[in-house]
């Protein structure tokens, strides 16, 4: 559907260099990406506001990397939503179709369709200074959606709502993707939105991609320690693997079999992610790859999560974290200081080379 | 604390009063009958709008080559980007008068431009265009910095999107950014008639006659002494002060909107 060949371009200082990126028909893609990664710039170069140095774009089997951005056919959301404010609700949805010379009556046809389909009925006759974040978004999008784009292309669309109306339009994004079957390019900084939201997930740092899949494949094999990091592990042992497992400043992990390593690798990293720690274990002993007691050394409650560090006698420590439900219901719950029993799923482990 | 209040109120006090007074008193002491009879006057009459008229030209000439200048300088960095904004801003900072020489010199019968444009029938020495001439090249900054700054305003975003919605480029513009920065280009535009209005300097050297307002005034005073000037130059500050005032109306509009 998409497809982007080694797209390289340069902006000022910035630059992105040989992206190369599918998007099936129908897809639901992130981008991920810490800010200044370049998201933005690459959502626009697809949309055609900035020339590309080299590569190649394509679009339906068809090559647009030098058509102007009005001949795309490509819908833009941005984070701020770009309403324009001289006009009402209605007019912001028009704004396109007229363009197009519909006739009066398709156009308002199309408009009393797609605000029913996103609940904006109501404030059709408003002005875009008098709606709420979440109105403002949905209206975005029915301008978007209502041209019947190719792809939707939507740069940080929840960063600036509030917690209540971000979860709302979260579930809200994936309705719209599921009912009007259109493919949608989105990008964000934040891993919660990517995985609750992606069929497929691009890790964009420096202005390349580093790895793109499945969020469950690049969960199970990080291409590397940063992509590790984007998604959020925070655990990394250096490991040294022998035939009777891979040893760590923890001790010997049992990961059997171990994945195929090349010829005569000495020295790997293995990714732990929080979620794999646990405290307490009591579950069959063939589930935990390594068991042995740490030493609480911090820990943090926020409103949902409890963020606790363990630390090792060898001096290594590593993060965990666990809901408030599980910290009450603990027969003694933690506390800094305290030495607990802690077991490491195999679930989760993954191999940087 | 209260020290600090009123040292700075008395302060500013004090220029608000350099400015009012003077202009209170002229229009407090004029004798009301001269006064009628002067806006029955003929010349004068004549000279104003002339004068509204001229400064009028002036500005709209300016708004067709500087609003595409304002949008230039506002959107896009090219080489060669400060000198333009600094020839922008010289017109406010050179005499006036040294401004009507220069434009003399170039429009005048004695180079090739002035030539060039006699060939065409159009004259610039004793002219009505000699006159709007003069006043675009003194206050076309009050337009074009007021247009830059009303499309500097107007988020690149909402012409990136209407730019992914179907609109060219030109689309974009007079739809999107042009209505969006319309009040203070608007502004800029009054702020330059104004200042079109009552240019002297320039206006003199390229054009005695016909005589604008502010020429008749010099005349009158030099001629006939104060009196006879005071009446011109009250009626040219009332519909100063008229013009000043529907600016300011449309800078609150715009606050408020």
């Amino acid at each position: 559907m998409l497809r982007l060949k080694d797209v390289t371009m340069s902006l000022g200082s910035f630059r992105l260099t040989n992206v190369s990126l599918h998007v099936e028909q129908g897809a639901y893609l992130v981008l991920l990406g810490p800010s200044g990664a370049g998201k933005t710039v690459l959502l626009e170069t697809i949309a055609g506001l900035h020339r590309v140095d080299s590569g190649n774009i394509f679009l339906d089997g068809k090559e647009i990397t030098s058509l102007p951005p009005e001949k795309r056919r490509l819908g833009v959301v941005y984070q701020d939503y770009a309403l324009f404010p001289h006009m009402t609700v209605y007019e912001n949805i028009a704004f396109g179709l007229r363009l197009r010379k519909q006739p009066k009556e398709l156009i308002r046809q199309s408009i009393t369709k797609i605000a029913e389909f996103l609940e904006i009925t109501p404030l059709l006759d408003r002005r875009p200074q008098r709606l709420s974040g979440g109105e403002k978004q949905r209206v975005a999008l029915a301008r978007a959606l209502v041209l019947r784009p190719y792809v939707l292309l939507l740069d940080e669309p929840l960063s600036a709502l509030d917690q209540y109306s971000r979860n709302r339009l979260r579930r809200e994004l994936k309705r719209i993707h599921r009912e009007i079957g259109v493919t949608i390019f989105h990008i964000t900084h934040d891993l919660n939105e990517a995985f609750f939201l992606a069929d497929k997930i691009a890790l964009m740092k420096h202005g390349t991609i580093l790895q793109e899949g499945k969020p469950a494949e690049i969960h199970e094999k990080p291409r590397n320690q940063t992509v590790a990091e984007l998604i959020g592990i925070k655990n990394f042992l250096e490991a040294a693997p022998r035939s009777s497992g891979l040893h760590t400043k923890l001790g010997r992990f049992e990961l059997s079999p171990l994945p195929c390593l090349p010829e005569g690798t000495s020295k790997v990293v293995l990714t732990i992610p929080a979620w794999s720690i646990e405290l307490l274990p009591k579950r069959q002993n063939q589930i935990y790859a390594w068991r042995g007691k740490m030493k609480v050394t911090d820990l943090n409650i926020g409103d949902e999560q409890v963020e606790i560090e363990l630390t090792h006698t060898s001096g290594q420590s590593v993060k965990t974290v666990l809901s408030r439900r599980e910290l009450a219901k603990m027969f003694n719950p933690v506390a800094i200081g305290d030495a607990v029993q802690v077991g490491i799923w195999k679930q989760g482990l993954s191999i940087i080379i | 604390m209260k020290n600090f209040r009123l040292i700075i109120g008395a302060l500013g006090t004090i220029l608000i009063l350099l400015v009012a007074v003077p202009l209170v008193r002229m229009i407090v002491a004029a004798d009301p009958a001269l006064l009628r009879a002067t806006i029955s006057d003929k010349e004068v009459l004549t000279c104003v709008s002339l004068t509204m008229r001229a400064a009028l030209w002036a500005t709209l000439g300016c708004a067709i080559f500087g609003i595409p200048l304002a949008y230039a300088l506002a959107r896009w960095r090219f080489p060669g980007r400060s000198i333009v904004q600094g020839l922008i801003d010289l017109p406010v900072m050179i005499p006036h008068t040294a401004a009507g020489i220069a434009l003399l010199m170039v429009y005048g019968k004695a180079f090739f431009l002035g030539k060039a444009f006699s060939m065409l029938g159009i004259s610039f020495v004793g002219t009505e265009a000699g006159i709007s001439l003069a006043m675009a090249f003194v206050s076309f900054p009050f337009l074009v910095n007021a247009a830059r700054d009303g499309f500097i305003s107007v988020d690149t975003r909402l012409e990136k999107v209407a730019r992914t919605l179907g609109a060219s480029p030109w689309q974009a513009f007079f739809k999107i950014s042009l209505p969006l920065a319309w009040r203070p280009i608007l502004s800029g535009g009054i702020m330059m008639w104004a200042r079109g209005i009552s240019e002297f300097g320039a206006v003199i050297i390229l054009a005695y006659h016909p005589m604008t307002a502010p020429v008749l005034i010099w005349e009158r005073f030099e001629a006939y002494g104060l009196k006879y000037a005071r009446p011109v130059a009250v009626l040219l500050v009332l519909l100063c002060l008229a013009i000043f005032a529907l600016l300011r109306g449309l800078a609150a509009k715009r606050r408020s909107d």
